[in-house]
């Protein structure tokens, strides 16, 4: 008899050691709030509270923002060599760290581990590593000598990534010559926190990277601050509105990746195993919570049922529970005010009339849980086929022809992905040539890379993160 | 014998219409008073119908051919060299300068006709992801732009305001305020270039008047501004564009393919390699 050694599934916290109070970290150092407030992070797996983090207030953010103006006089002044090489250090540095980052990040957040270790953090490192190769080939970059950097650029990131939604706006800030003032959101502000750390540990200038964490006011003082050049948004299509139009009439750049209702449109001469698994994928990845999810199912007819059944039973076995243990396929909703959110929806999708199906699985009793939910029976005006729900809630519509299904698919004020499965090559390319979205995904759902712009058309914001077109959100053409 | 004077009219949808409105504004030029079309919010609702179509045929003609007519544009106006020159000296113009206007004109013409089938290459690009996946950026044309041209009297300077969206496939609406005369003088020349019925509609008036209703617009896809205006109507347009997320540029950069990058939306690809 073979006795086989499971090794154990849990993911050991002791790797990281939350602090019970953190400081905002400005101008190189890690300093107590002015506005001697504090807020509380919790883990959305447990509903205990974690630690406490700084509520920054307007003479918080006037240090950080004076801190990023100071710190722009020593990194514009460095060599674009010297500014290359801090990054690759960054890189490096988070590659080295990268369980303590994943853990905090699974446990702050509610994300399984499996993500937030194989995927979060090495994309992490791999962001850095890409823009440090920018840094010093800038002219290369867009044959034209005329693009500068803003200066001190305002970020505000959401939940959903945090740091990776970090790595995103400060490595091509950095590499572009800016300075940051960044502000993690509100549930999910440590790994931002360990990160000033790293920057630290890096020896980075004093002042070219500033976090301040805090609420919806503390960003909107960011926004509104007079000496910011640059305002880089992700999160909600209401937010990037209001920050818009806050900015009106000022000179002041702004890029914003928003919201998504992405179409993942299945063809019936798809390869439907495939096709099943990139569905999951699409909408089950990180619990739901990502503005690309494939939260609408477009389904040609002729394989609707077929499709939905062998969708119900993959669906099965997905495995909801503890972010940290190895085997979790869905971790935790990140708040109770998002959990809120996604049963409201979901509530009103039934009264609307769409067929429910949720499987059956065990929800711990602690913490924000919600079962993986397919709806069928959907008509396009239904909120649920309209509306981000942000949650691992997929909605499904059905189609004749690809005319239709690319009329469907464009029918929403979004336009940040969609996706398309068919093995019929030139399709694909009729297809994603007329979808309206700034990513489109083909026989494949939610790949990301650095080197591979990310970002949205209409109302899911403009400017692109990642790649060669992600530089130019972080340069000023000037004529 | 009596002078015969030109009626200036709007230019939308490859002809050439008064104002709904009826109503018209003042311009004197060599002692000449021309009444000019004061566009109404129903004219932009109008030319914005025709720019949607415009937008379709002409996003879809292919480079080489609209290549070939941003070419024959240029062809037009070398032809009509000496009437432009005369409006312009009307204007004010000294000849000299005149001329040196309508040659610039032209050979920035002939750069964008040629670039009409070269800026996909330098816009975009493969991109090497680090696994199995083929992976490209590549760029469509953002829609049906609204452009405000320049106050200077100067055809280069309306073309400068029309040509980098114009190149990449967008549909453009021209709205023109102090060259009014110039610009629906350049309608004639579009008009006889070939160029799809709402792919470049000419409009002229007080932009005040317009202001609210351009920027409101949700099927304009982008309004560029190539003219300094107060802060308060700048901060009204981006308040209006706001509410749906609608792009705005300022005074944007011409130089180069720094012209082209606020009319492109990248669109990125992915497909899996395998057997």
């Amino acid at each position: 008899m073979i006795d086989w050694q499971y090794s154990e599934s849990i993911e050991s916290p002791e790797i990281v050691s939350i602090k019970k109070k953190y400081t905002n970290y400005i101008g190189g150092k890690f300093v107590e709030p002015k506005s001697k407030k504090y807020i509380n992070t919790i883990s959305p797996s447990t509903e205990e509270l974690l630690s406490k983090v700084p509520l920054s207030n307007e003479q918080d953010i006037n240090s950080a923002v004076k801190a990023g103006k100071e710190g722009l006089e020593v990194w514009s002044k460095l060599t674009p060599n010297q500014r290359s090489r801090y990054l690759f250090k960054i890189a490096r540095l988070i590659q080295e760290r990268s369980r303590e980052f994943a853990v905090l990040e699974s446990i702050d957040g509610g994300k399984p581990i499996k993500e937030s270790r194989d995927f979060d953090l090495p994309q992490v490192a791999a962001n850095f590593f890409y823009f440090a190769g920018w840094a010093d080939k800038l002219d290369l970059s867009w044959a034209t000598k005329s693009l500068k950097p803003y200066g001190v650029v305002g970020q505000i990131i959401p939940w959903n990534f945090p740091l990776l939604m970090l790595a995103w706006k400060i490595a091509p800030a950095l590499a572009t010559g800016n300075t940051v003032v960044l502000k993690p959101a509100e549930t999910t502000p440590l790994t931002a926190l360990l990160f000033a750390e790293i920057c630290e540990q890096a020896g980075l200038p004093p002042g070219v990277v500033n976090i301040v964490t805090g609420d919806g006011s503390t960003g909107s003082l960011i926004v509104n601050h007079k000496d910011i050049n640059k305002i880089a948004f992700t999160g909600s299509t209401q937010v990037g509105k209001l920050i818009q139009k806050s900015l009106a009439g000022r000179d002041v750049g702004l890029t914003l990746e928003l919201g998504g209702k992405a179409a993942n449109i299945v063809y019936e001469d798809a390869a439907i195993d495939q096709a099943v698994e990139g569905v999951v994928n699409g909408i089950f990845f990180n619990q739901g919570h990502v503005c690309c999810a494939g939260s609408r199912l477009l389904l040609q007819e002729s394989i609707h049922d077929q499709f939905v059944k062998k969708l119900e039973k993959r669906m099965q076995s997905l495995r909801v529970g503890n972010p940290l243990d190895k085997n979790t396929d869905i971790g935790a909703i990140n708040s109770k005010e998002q959990l809120d959110k996604i049963t409201d929806l979901v509530n009103e999708g039934v009264e609307d009339g769409g067929e429910l199906f949720q499987t059956q699985c065990e929800l711990p009793g602690n913490g924000f849980w919600f079962r993986p939910t397919l709806f069928t029976n959907v008509q396009p005006s239904y909120s649920i086929a309209r509306e981000e729900i942000f949650g691992p809630v997929l909605t499904t519509l059905t189609f004749r022809t690809p005319e239709e299904a690319v009329e469907i698919a464009n029918n929403t004020e979004y336009g940040l992905s969609a996706g398309v499965w068919t093995e019929k090559g030139s399709k694909i390319l009729w297809t994603a040539d007329r979808l309206d979205a700034g990513v489109v995904w083909a026989n494949t759902f939610n790949k990301f890379d650095p080197s591979s712009p990310f970002g949205g058309y209409k109302e899911s914001g403009f400017g692109r993160e990642g790649g060669r077109h992600g530089l130019l959100s972080y340069l000023k053409a000037s004529s | 014998m009596i002078d015969i004077k030109k009626t200036y009219k709007n230019y939308v949808h490859g002809k050439y219409v008064r104002s709904e409105s009826g109503k018209t504004y003042t311009k004197e030029l060599k002692n000449e008073v021309y009444e000019l079309p004061l566009t109404s919010k129903k004219d932009i609702r109008d030319a914005v119908t025709s720019s949607k179509d415009g937008y379709k045929k002409w996003s879809s003609t292919t480079p080489y051919l609209r290549m070939q007519i941003l070419y024959r544009l240029s062809e037009m106006i070398e032809g009509n060299k000496e009437s432009y020159v005369e409006l312009l000296m009307y204007h004010g113009l000294t000849k000299q300068k005149a001329i040196k206007d309508i040659d610039e004109s032209i050979q920035n013409i002939v750069w964008f006709a040629g670039l009409a089938d070269k800026w996909e290459q330098l816009a975009g690009n493969l991109n090497p992801v680090s696994e199995e996946y083929f992976n490209i950026s590549h760029q469509n044309p953002i829609g049906v732009i609204f452009s405000l041209s320049g106050s200077d009297v100067s055809l280069n300077e309306l073309l400068m305001s029309i040509l980098p969206s114009l190149t990449v496939g967008c549909s453009v609406i021209s709205y023109s305020e102090e060259n009014s005369v110039l610009a629906l003088k350049f309608a004639e020349d579009i008009n006889n270039s070939d160029f799809p019925s709402g792919s470049l509609n000419i409009l002229t008036g007080k932009f005040e008047n317009i202001l609210n209703d351009v920027s409101k617009h949700v099927e304009i896809n982008l309004v560029a501004l190539h003219k300094e205006l107060g802060n308060d109507g700048l901060k009204a347009i981006e308040q209006n564009a706001s509410e749906s997320v609608k792009r705005i540029v300022s005074q944007p950069s011409i130089e180069g393919l720094s012209s082209i990058l606020p009319y492109l939306e990248t669109k990125t690809v992915w497909h899996p390699k395998g057997t």
